[in-house]
């Protein structure tokens, strides 16, 4: 008994060590493309802004002087006077100003981070099924799935390390500067790193089946396209016959849901309630059943 | 009796186009056997199905249908493949590892632990001939290097066999020369070696047998020896050959000059080379001049009718002997062969 148990843990140390060959294979090839050196230096400098470029003064929850470089101003924003029913100029909350800066934050790492990553890891996978190369890893003793897994967790770790960076670091600067620590911001994180992942399994499997990154990048990209079409779904409804309200109903259920993402976000900053997880959970699946039929075609394909 | 090395039984291999619409027959009823200690050379024409037949015993390619075994072990097993060693034809290292990044890479991959690796990785370094380009990024090397750098990476696990596409592909002589010795060693020590090349002069050198693939199929199989002197006539060696005698009637040739030992020079009196009387059947009947006879023929009855004929006219044989062509010239006349069939 004893034996076959130190059999199994030998067999899982070594399966562990192929697994840790094929994700530092991708660890390389990141660091090699000036990826991630790249978006750590513009993340630096984002959070080195907000600590040192940016001076606020908090009177009474309110920012009553923001300077950025030294140039003083005044954030405000218009408010309805309950006692005579009148707009009026108002300085800003300190509550709405770091969800502003995080929406900000946010958004930008979700669409940049995410267009530029998936334009960035492209020529990743394409290089990884490239032929002398591919054939040789699979080859090794280890199966197809391990090292597609292998591969995948590589980018998804890097992405997590990368968004983890930018958020936790913008997300300490302003709770230093404000005194407010919102942790829920940190769920950006998350976020981004879950539909990178939904994303990139277009990349990936469209790579896969047609060998062609370009291909997969351009499909990839026309989904977002299309989500931010289907993000409008409450206003386009109205204006379309049943048979296209049905079409696109279709694709609404069928296709990620990458714009609408944003929304849950920024109501997570609010603090509203969310109104529905739908977007984020239909986006999971599509994600799902894209990398179920990559690796099943990675499984079975010949190289 | 030990387990066979490699073993293939009916493999076939269809590929079809998108829709199945064309179908290509790469692979068509492959049996097989390599025993362990063996170095056995695939040979073929371009699309004879050689890689084909070398990535489905390496699960990179799947088989139509048949099965085949490493070490016994059916080769869809991820076990099958735990010890063996693989340099492809044009293979692509990433060029931003170096030498060692790359070989621990692929160290792991192969299960290899910490210690293993460190220890191993210079030495198989050492002895491709690049330690001092160790930590030298791999796109920097030329295509010799690289081809080492491969040997070396499927060394690494200490494989029971070895298969190589095209290993002295872009290497110079002296490194041909070097992989051939480390071939002889690894085949000393029970390893055993699947080879395919187009270098026929290589594989003459290093194998025991050869499988030669013709249309998906294996259309002959045996020793170097074999396929060298197979179908072949006799070699005869002999002094005082004139030229004029007539050998059209035995379909026997006088061997290309260049290919017989240089005679030793006799020395021409001056005077009648002045006058050009001096015939080449004279220079020829010096007996120091030695001749080579080809019989096509490798009837016994034709050979001692010939030999006959040769003493008749005061020829002196000095050895007959079966006659050897290169591997290279066996393998076009078999693949010449296979076409007239066709």
């Amino acid at each position: 008994m004893k034996e076959t148990d130190k059999s199994a843990d030998l067999s899982r140390l070594a399966m562990k060590r192929a697994l840790s060959g094929s994700l530092l294979l991708t660890f390389r090839e990141l660091w090699a493309m000036r990826l991630t050196q790249g978006i750590v230096a513009v993340s630096t400098l984002a959070w080195l802004l907000l600590s040192f470029a940016m001076n606020l003064d908090v009177v009474e929850g309110s920012i009553s002087a923001l300077k950025i470089f030294g140039v003083a101003s005044v954030p405000d924003e218009m408010v309805k006077d309950v006692a005579t029913g009148e707009w009026v100029r108002q300085a800003i909350s300190v509550d709405k100003f770091v969800i502003g800066i995080s929406s900000f934050v946010f958004g930008a790492a979700y669409f940049l981070g995410t267009l530029l990553g998936l334009f960035a890891t492209m020529p990743l996978i394409g290089g990884f099924l490239e032929q002398g190369r591919i054939d040789l890893l699979i080859s090794k003793p280890l199966t197809r799935s391990r090292l597609l897994t292998g591969h995948l967790l590589g980018v998804l770790l890097t992405v997590l390390a990368l968004a983890t960076y930018l958020i936790l670091g913008v997300w300490v600067a302003i709770s230093i500067k404000t005194g407010l620590w919102h942790p829920i911001m940190l769920l950006s994180i998350p976020l981004i790193v879950i539909m990178f992942g939904v994303m990139y399994s277009v990349i990936l499997s469209v790579t896969i089946v047609s060998r062609s990154s370009g291909l997969a990048l351009i499909l990839t990209y026309g989904l977002i396209f299309i989500s931010a079409i289907l993000a409008a779904h409450d206003q386009l409804e109205k204006v379309l016959s049943p048979s296209a309200k049905l079409i696109y109903r279709i694709f609404y259920h069928v296709f990620p849901n990458f714009v609408e993402v944003v929304m849950i976000q920024s109501q997570l900053l609010s603090g509203e309630a969310v109104s529905s997880w739908y977007p984020l959970f239909s986006s999971i699946l599509f994600g799902s059943v894209i990398y179920g039929l990559g690796y099943f075609w990675f499984n079975r394909r010949d190289f | 009796m030990s387990t066979p090395a490699i073993t293939t039984q009916g493999l076939t291999k269809t590929y079809a186009s998108a829709f199945g619409r064309k179908k290509i027959e790469a692979l068509r009823g492959i049996d097989i056997e390599v025993a362990q200690g063996e170095i056995v050379g695939i040979l073929g024409p371009n699309g004879a199905g050689k890689t084909t037949l070398l990535k489905i015993l390496l699960g990179i390619v799947s088989p139509t249908s048949g099965s085949a075994t490493l070490m016994g072990r059916p080769i869809g097993e991820v076990e099958a493949r735990r010890k063996l060693g693989y340099l492809p034809e044009n293979h692509r290292f990433p060029p931003y590892l170096t030498a060692r990044q790359t070989l621990d890479i692929y160290g792991r991959l192969s299960h290899l632990s910490a210690d293993y690796r460190a220890k191993h990785i210079p030495l198989l370094v050492e002895q491709a001939g690049l330690a001092s380009w160790i930590d030298v990024r791999v796109g920097k090397f030329s295509k010799g290097m690289m081809q080492r750098l491969g040997l070396a990476q499927a060394l690494l696990n200490d494989p029971d066999i070895l298969v190589l596409d095209e290993p002295t592909d872009g290497v110079d002589p002296v490194g041909r020369r070097e992989i051939r010795d480390r071939l002889r060693n690894l085949k000393a020590r029970g390893k055993t070696i699947l080879i395919n090349s187009h270098l026929l002069t290589e594989i003459e050198l290093i194998c025991d047998r050869v499988a030669i693939m013709n249309f998906g199929q294996i259309v002959r199989s045996g020793s170097v020896s074999e396929i060298s002197t197979e179908g072949t006539g006799w070699r005869i060696q002999c002094r005082n050959l004139p030229n004029a005698l007539d050998l059209s009637s035995y379909n026997a040739k006088r061997e290309d000059l260049n290919t017989v030992p240089v005679p030793v020079p006799v020395p021409v009196p001056e005077k009648e080379i002045d006058t050009g009387q001096v015939s080449q059947d004279e220079v020829n009947l010096d007996p120091n001049v030695e001749k080579v006879i080809i019989l096509d023929s490798g009837l016994t009855e034709t050979l001692n009718a010939l030999i006959d004929y040769l003493r008749a006219n005061g020829i002196n044989i000095l050895s007959v002997e079966r006659h050897r062509r290169s591997l290279e010239a066996g393998f076009l006349d078999i693949i010449d062969q296979q076409k007239a069939k066709s």
